[in-house]
């Protein structure tokens, strides 16, 4: 306990550009965060569509490749792609890459690790969404069907609205947790906040000043740095459904969770 | 096709030793996760606030930091320190406590589900806390969230191979199979050997999770 606090420990923090160091990092995670947020959701919410195909060969092909991408761990899936994806593909990438992305995404070895965190996620939240979805009452479908809606128009005007709504919170804990597995894309040698913490303990100091830190230190900052992003974006979703619930007057749906229905029981009561 | 089954018949030992790991890694890190997070869903709802906020920092601080962040903490930031902790100990113990703050958030759920009214009737029949939530609260509270704990499972079976990855002491799956792509270059058929193995894991958990809900879970 004592090396832990030890205030000699923690001087690395305030050295040179260390501390700036880390941070810069530290967004590289959050910017592959937010793409692959974007892609994840967009390509779940469409798998979830092709599963609920009223075309069975769609819908059963849909559930294939759903439920091998999620059932695989997502360090595998970025190892394999890292290993494997074909050098145009990377190419492509690089020549088609939005010129408003940051710098740390412009290069082909990050399209590994954000391709496959957007094929890990986007089968995660299509089930999460098709599970939304599917806990709507059908009547609800039906109801709209016999006023003369197609199909497509039920699921943009009826469906998706109501059954997208109740499975927010468990959204937003996947993508917490989508937060947290950048972290994993250090193994592919990505420059992120991890590699930027080995550097900084590992004695090559020649651009960041001063001594090796220490690294238990280093990574429990580190972590820090993840608990206070992760811990104010749950309170956040949390604050926000309760608030669109009162609003609406709806009651907790069962995608909830039970720990969210409580809480909301709790705050509402 | 041929050298598909080529790789795996000849690097057969490689791999299966490393299935064998990551079968013990995710046995154990499964008792740590379901022990301690027992405990902590137990403290989150203790009638004493002070372990409240205990059980509550517990939870917030391991769910919210990466399980990479986790390994290079227990690892080798303990390691530099002079502490010299086993491999299969930080391994387990990361894993373990990582699952273990998600366990405990849903057994509390659970203990929310069973309700106060069961909680103050046993505390009014006599039984002290403790015994309260030894023989009336937490069997249910188990048996509600049996889907829940399952999911958890295979959660922690793909997050194992996050723990092979990373502690070199740690010859799992995927371990294996990148040391044994490392010398052939058959990447597709060893990765693809590699997947079957995860992909047994996850769906003979599956299949446990669904008979047990089917034989014990309560539907609230």
């Amino acid at each position: 306990m004592g090396y832990l606090f030890n205030p000699d420990n923690w001087e690395w923090l305030t050295e040179g550009n260390n501390l700036r160091f880390l941070l810069e990092g530290f967004l590289v995670n959050l910017e592959i965060a937010a793409v692959a947020i974007v892609f994840s959701l967009y390509f779940g919410l469409l798998l979830a569509m092709l599963r609920l195909s009223r075309f069975r060969p769609v819908a059963v092909a849909a559930g294939v490749w759903v439920d091998v991408w999620r059932n695989l761990p997502l360090i595998f899936i970025i190892l394999y792609l890292a290993l494997a994806l074909p050098a145009p593909w990377k190419d492509f990438y690089e020549n088609n890459v939005p010129g408003f992305f940051p710098e740390a995404l412009q290069s082909g070895r990050v399209f590994a690790g954000i391709l496959g965190l957007v094929l890990y996620n986007s089968a995660v939240l299509a089930e999460i969404m098709r599970a939304g979805i599917l806990s709507l009452d059908r009547g609800q479908g039906e109801a709209a069907a016999s006023l003369g809606l197609t199909y497509p128009q039920q699921l943009r005007y009826v469906i998706l609205p109501q059954g997208l709504r109740r499975m927010v919170p468990a959204t937003v804990s996947q993508l917490i947790t989508l937060n947290k597995d950048t972290t994993l894309v250090s193994i592919i040698a990505i420059q992120e906040v991890m590699r930027h913490g080995r550097i900084l303990s590992s004695g090559f100091t020649a651009f960041t000043g001063g001594a090796a830190a220490p690294l238990l230190q280093v990574f429990i900052f580190i972590g820090a740095l993840f608990v206070v992003t992760n811990f104010a974006l749950s309170r956040l979703s949390r604050r926000l459904e309760i608030r669109e619930r009162k609003r609406t007057g709806g009651t907790a749906g069962p995608v909830m969770g039970l720990e969210d229905q409580t809480a909301l029981a709790a705050e509402t009561s | 096709m041929t050298e598909l089954w080529e790789v795996l018949s000849e690097h057969f030992p490689e791999l299966s030793s490393g299935f064998w790991v990551t079968v013990r890694l995710v046995a154990i890190s499964f008792v740590i996760a379901m022990v301690v997070g027992t405990a902590v869903a137990a403290l989150r709802i203790a009638p004493l606030k002070p372990l409240n906020w205990v059980g509550a920092v517990f939870v917030e601080i391991f769910r919210n930091t990466p399980l990479l962040v986790l390994l290079f903490i227990s690892f080798a930031g303990l390691r530099r320190a002079g502490v010299p902790i086993d491999a299969w100990v930080a391994g387990t113990a990361s894993l373990g406590l990582y699952t273990a703050a998600y366990v405990a958030e849903a057994l509390r759920s659970g203990v929310f589900a069973v309700g106060k009214g069961q909680i103050e009737a046993s505390l009014s029949l006599g039984l002290d806390y403790p015994r309260t939530m030894r023989y009336i609260i937490l069997p249910q509270a188990f048996r509600t969230v049996i889907p829940h704990l399952g999911s958890l499972t295979i959660a922690m079976i793909k997050n194992s191979a996050i723990v092979g990855v990373s502690l070199l002491a740690l010859p799992d799956l995927l371990h294996q199979a990148r040391l044994v792509n490392s010398r052939t270059f058959a990447t597709n058929e060893t990765f693809f050997w590699a997947a079957v193995g995860y992909l047994i894991l996850t769906l003979i958990a599956t299949v446990v999770v669904r008979r047990l809900e089917v034989r014990y879970a309560i539907h609230r």
